[in-house]
């Protein structure tokens, strides 16, 4: 009878789930989520963009993030929103940028970072990125972890990264929840927080979990895999008491329920294709979805299926051998990812590495070429969705960033030349409208930890 | 001209079959000097025998035609290429050692069918030099081999004895100095009194468990040193630190490397006028240490302008198994301002130079075969490798990356395990 009663409880909430969650039904072409950010209570973002002038930069090379490349073409912003993309734009009187010979693209989003929560010097006192107390750990939040004066953010704000999203450790089998946030230096992790992002949920499969869990368990893949589905029912039931109990607060199955509900979107450590598919099928079973599968070097073997269920994954372009989890590597995983499915994949390139998130352009660089010797005819302006427009989708911000369309956020950087080159550097970074980063005038943000503690600054 | 005629006679003279020569014609080649220059190359017996504006029929056996291309030496890396094949199964680990230290030489663990080997030859690594992980107080000797196709590569070595200095251990860096000078002076000690290693059966230990063991093998590796057979190569991040190994050299009368320095652009003036060379990773900007809150992207510029001798090698993810990837260390150092072709010398004839390697590292006659030619630029990002030779021999290029990429690609009616193999 309990059995009974539960399946169709089970019934009730997957129908539920269906009805009232954005995620979870197909976007016709073209729109844009718009994801909620209520779960974020008394720790909301407080952002304030830094202040900016009306602006137009003229005669550049232009990525929208959409896929093209525009040349000679104009990008005007105002009061932090882009006005407008196109060719000679008629503008009043305000600040001109000339942008010939430059490129211009949406400020790069890395959907996969530490910084802040395992920040330079990498000290064990400051080492806050893994709750590796208890496989699951969906309570704790990384935003809670980070760490203001992290030295880093300036080096990847230097390689043009607007916006990332910090994520706790793959040690536990649901790490925790994610937290999205502006290159903004600021004494408090709420002034950094990306305005109305939803929080995310860290999940992890294969080897951490099972090797930092080994003596008390999961020891094992299918002890992994028990492990989610278990906590999952525990979701269940702590949304079937808030029924009945709504006061009740349960700071585990909070975040568990949020996923449920469809305001919290899981971001899953996952290697292996098999896996993946497993953690589909998890997925199907408790009515949520992934958003996005991360560090997949095995993607490429499912792509099709991940193309088909519309879940992102954010790669490495050749990272690999580590583990063996990440064996099976090819280059082209990322190409091979964007172009399943007549181009329907949503391929990321992520970096996981504080060093590398200073250089993703040249990460996508890599995987286009590899793209292109594997056959795929992939062109430069679609590279760029790898680093603007699908990593904002991954994180529920596209409606804000990623793509230079009029109305959305003036995240901008002005290349010094085709960022698919080794040679290239960001010149000038906008966020919001407002120059953060000016390598001309050696104009950039530096952090508490800074100041005094260097003998030598950056020129 | 007469000069290129009586070469080329010569080495119709001197080749045992000139069926067996390769000219590689029309090529944009990598000149130590010059940079890219419009050259052909004559390839015997498994050496550069010519390096001229021209060369005409000669009845080589195989003409390869490098129009637009660019041909360079085979990049040299540091790595544990071989010696690992996944990071994270000790199994598969050949590149460090508990039982020696200062003695062990990974050489002969090297695995010419190593996945990544085959990836790295075909990124355009010809050879490696062998970078040892030893648990004890040194990390080991680094070895160099070719990493050509087959059972057979020719060795070098031991070029070097690799130890660290800084915040690495857990006692004091002061008395960390004071156990090198006390151990040097030891083994300097045993050699002048002559006393036998064999007859003792030595073993020292040292450290406040006792985690530090030196057996004859170890003073044997550390004895190579004092003689300056092989100089020191010391992993060390910290200005002052720098400063104090240098004296320690100075003292010692040894020769010095040093490997890492991401503070070395502080006192590049002191490593220049001691006449040291430094092998980094240019992209090593990170303060992720205390002992290295200065490092910067100026590293590679500074200490050029300083005048030393740099070898560049990537670590920015995936180790060793993307140890070509130093060619994007060496572009991102040109980006930072270094003169192009110091770059490529950093990732070529500087390993052999800094390591006294033999007939390594440059297209020049006399040289080793080692080539690789690029599709464009060999430091840009999409440009690809197209040909390797190693010791004159056209190489595999195929690897498990490029079947698995033409698995998931071609042939996708069948199922997966009966797709192309």
């Amino acid at each position: 009878m309990i059995r009974k009663s539960t399946l169709i409880l089970l019934a009730i909430i997957l129908f539920g789930c269906t009805e009232q969650s954005g995620i979870f039904t197909p976007e016709p072409e073209g729109s844009v989520t718009k994801f909620s950010d209520d779960t974020h209570g008394t720790y909301a973002s407080t952002y304030e963009p830094l202040p900016s002038e009306e602006t137009v930069i003229r005669n550049a090379t232009v990525f929208d993030g959409n896929g093209n490349k525009f040349q000679n073409y104009d990008v005007h912003f105002a009061n932090g929103e882009i006005k407008e993309v196109g060719r000679d734009l008629i503008v009043g009187d305000i600040t001109e940028i000339d942008g010939t010979g430059k490129f211009v693209t949406p400020g790069i989003i890395d959907n996969h970072s530490h910084m802040g929560v395992y920040p330079a010097p990498g000290v064990r006192t400051s080492s806050d990125g893994n709750e590796a107390t208890s496989p699951v750990t969906a309570e704790v939040w990384a935003e809670h972890s980070v760490w203001v004066q992290d030295p880093q953010y300036k080096l990847a704000l230097a390689g043009g990264i607007t916006t990332f999203h910090v994520l706790p450790g793959s040690a536990n089998l649901f790490g925790g929840r994610g937290v999205t946030l502006k290159n903004i230096s600021a004494n408090t992790v709420p002034e950094m927080k990306f305005p109305g992002a939803p929080h995310s949920l860290k999940m992890a499969c294969g080897e951490n979990p099972k090797r930092v869990y080994s003596s008390r368990g999961p020891s094992t893949r299918m002890g992994n895999v028990a492990g989610y589905r278990k906590a999952w029912i525990g979701a269940e039931n702590h949304r079937e008491r808030l029924e009945r109990d709504p006061s009740h607060r349960d700071l585990q199955n909070e975040t568990l329920v949020g996923v449920l509900d469809g305001e919290i979107l899981v971001h899953n450590h996952c290697y292996r294709a098999d896996e993946m598919a497993t953690m589909i099928n998890i997925g199907e079973e408790f009515g949520y979805k992934v958003s996005t599968f991360h560090h997949g070097v095995e993607a490429y073997k499912v792509a099709d299926l991940l193309a088909d269920e519309g879940v992102c994954a954010a790669l490495w372009a050749d990272w690999w051998g580590f583990k063996h989890e990440a064996y099976d590597m090819t280059i082209a995983n990322i190409a091979i990812v964007d172009q399943a499915r007549e181009g329907t994949g949503c391929a990321i390139v992520h970096s996981d590495s504080a060093s590398g998130i200073q250089r993703l352009n040249q990460e996508a660089a890599k995987a286009l070429a590899a793209g292109r010797k594997a056959g795929f005819d992939i062109t430069e302006g679609r590279a760029m969705t790898w680093i603007t427009k699908n990593p904002a989708k991954s994180l529920g911000i596209l409606d804000q960033t990623g793509t230079l369309e009029q109305g959305k956020d003036a995240d901008i950087v002005i290349w010094s030349g085709n960022p698919f080159s080794v040679y290239t550097k960001a010149e000038k970074v906008f966020i919001d409208g407002a120059l953060a980063f000016d390598k001309a005038t050696n104009f950039m943000p530096y952090t508490d930890f800074d100041i005094g503690v260097k003998e030598w600054e950056d020129k | 001209m007469k000069y290129i005629k009586y070469l080329l006679l010569l080495s119709f003279l001197v080749a045992a079959d000139a069926d067996d020569m390769i000219v590689i014609k029309n090529g944009n080649v990598f000149v130590d000097g010059e940079g890219f220059v419009k050259k052909d190359i004559l390839v015997d017996e498994g050496k550069i025998l010519l390096v001229e504006d021209m060369i005409g029929n000669v009845g080589a056996s195989t003409i390869i035609n490098a129009q637009g291309k660019y041909v360079m030496p085979g990049l040299i890396v540091f790595s544990q290429l071989g010696l690992l094949e996944i990071g994270a199964l000790s199994e598969t680990n050949d590149s460090s050692s508990d039982i020696y230290n200062a003695g062990f030489d990974p050489t002969s663990a090297y695995n010419p069918f190593s996945q990544a080997v085959r990836l790295n030859r075909s990124k355009g690594v010809t050879s490696t030099v062998h970078v040892p992980g030893a648990s004890g107080y040194f990390r080991g000797l680094l070895g160099y081999t070719k990493i050509n196709d087959g059972y057979k590569q020719k060795k070098q070595g031991p070029l070097g004895l690799v130890t660290r200095y800084g915040q690495s251990r857990n006692d004091s860096r002061a008395a960390e100095l004071m156990f090198m000078e006390d151990l040097f002076a030891l083994v300097r000690g045993r050699a002048d009194e002559k006393k036998s290693y064999e007859s003792d059966n030595i073993q020292f230990f040292f450290g406040t468990n006792n985690e530090y063991k030196f057996t004859k093998r170890d003073f044997d590796a550390i004895s190579k040193v004092l003689n300056k057979e092989i100089p020191l190569v010391v992993e060390v991040n910290k200005a002052t630190d720098i400063l104090n190994v240098i004296k320690f050299g100075q003292t010692q009368n040894i020769d010095l490397v040093l490997w890492g320095a991401h503070e070395a652009h502080m006192v590049a003036d002191e490593i220049a006028r001691s006449g040291i060379s430094v092998v980094l990773d240019p992209l090593d900007n990170i303060p992720g240490s205390f002992d290295s809150l200065n490092a910067t992207y100026e590293n590679v510029t500074r200490l050029d302008d300083a005048g030393v001798e740099m070898a560049f090698y990537y670590s920015q993810g995936a180790g060793s198994h993307n140890a070509y990837l130093a060619h994007q260390s060496a572009g991102n150092a040109v980006a930072m301002g270094l003169d192009y072709n110091k770059a490529i010398r950093a990732i070529t004839s500087n390993p052999a130079s800094i390591f006294g390697l033999v007939d390594v590292g440059s297209v020049a006659p006399g040289y080793d075969a080692d080539l690789a030619l690029w599709d464009g630029d060999p430091l840009e990002l999409m440009s690809n490798v197209e040909t390797v030779l190693i010791d004159g021999k056209v190489e595999d290029l195929s690897n498990r990356y490029e079947e698995l990429t033409k698995r998931y690609t071609e042939d996708r009616d069948k199922p997966n395990s009966y797709r192309s193999r």
